[in-house]
């Protein structure tokens, strides 16, 4: 399990690239996440809708209501065209990330 | 399930309630039913699984913060009423009192001088048509000085909306005890001006007999000075009620929901409204019309008869019994 405070600066990142397959809701957001990282990463919902609030806000992502099959009525999330600018944007950030904090990680593979 | 649907109450219940939050509320309570009813297809205990959607749920501070909700800023949305606002608010109200009942009496000191000048007319001291006119013209600068006071009285009274309204006012008990002392001591007034203000209503058409008595041909000036005690009857009544009606809704328990307050608030509203206009249309109409100046003003005291009544009964009959 990863701890939130660690992951906190990418869950916009992992939700944009999760609506980039398809439109989705909440809970299958939730349970794609859970998926992809082995269910080594489960978003709270707290978090989850925190996000979905400040990327609308933001305009990233757009929400629709759409009927479930069981009738029940849930909200929906589009990812928009700024969205995924800042998506890729996010994307280049993470790699830049990833290169400056391995240089601080001990490899144990170049121990050998 | 229901341990799941109160622990999400529980959590959403310090927030403030609106729309957003609601849409939110069952939102995340559908996508833990979701959670919970999958972990029990894949053969959890109910216990588990409402242990897992419970911890999965995570911190509310994330939400208030997302949504721009500080824990100070919803203490903050109740107003708390400062002694010197409550000041404030009922000096306003006794100046916009005082003026509400000298428009009243305006108006019926008005239709007064058209019947003075018609008893001149009678009583051959002016020619008919001059008394007339006179008369007329008397009578509509002061219906139109009235109706600048009632406009000046209602922007006096429209900052104050909130505290009529009771829309997030709270008042200290400290300053409501002091507020109950204060009208403690005002309610002798009270009780005199009123008793004072029946007394002269009921006693007003005996001017009229004693006129008679005295000199027939003087009935038209009877008339006038009954208008004239109505009219300082109804100013003492429309004065001290108002002024006793402000005191009351301070002291009155805060409707807790606001859109009951807000329907309370435009159902009187509408009936004062529509009445207290309708209720000078009559007066005109009657007046001019009809020639009815000497009975008309009655429309006034009976006007605010019924808008009391009406707010009053649906006050009575919409409040739950405590």
């Amino acid at each position: 399990m990863i701890s939130s405070d660690v992951i906190r600066g990418y869950n916009d990142t992992i939700i944009l690239y999760l609506l980039l397959e398809k439109a989705s809701y909440g809970y299958e957001i939730s349970k794609r996440i859970k998926e992809l990282s082995d269910g080594k990463y489960v978003i709270k919902e707290t978090t989850l809708y925190s996000a979905f609030n400040r990327l609308l806000k933001k305009g990233y992502i757009e929400s629709f209501h759409k009927e479930q099959t069981f009738g029940k009525k849930r909200t929906y999330y589009n990812i928009t065209e700024t969205g995924l600018l800042y998506y890729q944007e996010k994307c280049r950030e993470w790699e830049l990330t990833k290169e400056v904090i391995n240089q601080f990680i001990y490899h144990s593979a170049e121990r050998q | 399930m229901e341990t799941i649907e109160n622990y999400i109450d529980n959590m959403f219940a310090s927030l403030p309630k609106t729309e957003e939050m609601k849409a939110l509320h069952d939102e995340i309570l559908a996508n833990m039913e979701e959670k919970y009813y999958e972990l029990l297809q894949d053969g959890k205990t109910d216990n588990e699984a409402i242990g897992i959607v419970i911890a999965e749920f995570g911190n509310m501070d994330e939400i208030m913060e997302a949504y721009d909700i500080s824990r100070d800023k919803k203490k903050d949305s109740k107003k708390l009423l400062s002694e010197e606002e409550v000041d404030a608010f009922l000096h306003s109200n006794r100046i916009a009192a005082k003026w509400i009942g000298m428009g009243t009496l305006l108006c019926i000191l008005g239709s007064a001088m058209v019947v003075l000048f018609t008893g001149f007319a009678e009583a051959g001291y002016m020619g008919t048509s001059i008394a007339l006119t006179t008369g007329i013209i008397f009578f509509l600068i002061v219906v139109a000085l009235a109706v600048a006071l009632f406009i000046y009285a209602g922007m006096k009274m429209d900052k104050w909306k909130y505290v009529y309204q009771q829309i997030d006012v709270e008042i200290p008990k400290l300053l409501k005890d002091k507020i109950a002392a204060k009208k403690q001591k005002e309610h002798p007034k009270f009780v005199t001006a009123i008793i004072v203000a029946v007394v002269l209503i009921i006693l007003s058409p005996s001017i009229l007999l004693i006129t008679i008595v005295i000199n027939e041909s003087m009935v038209i000036f009877g008339v006038v000075i009954l208008l004239a005690i109505v009219a300082i009857a109804i100013h003492l009544l429309i004065y001290f009620g108002t002024n006793r009606s402000a005191y009351t809704k301070l002291l009155e328990e805060p409707v807790l929901d606001r859109k009951i307050a807000q329907k309370n608030n435009r159902i009187h509203d509408a009936i004062a409204t529509i009445l207290m206009p309708l209720a000078v249309i009559v007066f005109l109409i009657t007046g001019f019309v009809y020639e009815m100046w000497h009975i008309n003003w009655i429309v006034f005291p009976v006007a605010a008869l019924l808008i009391a009544i009406f707010s009053g009964a649906y006050s009575l009959f919409s409040k739950p019994s405590s």
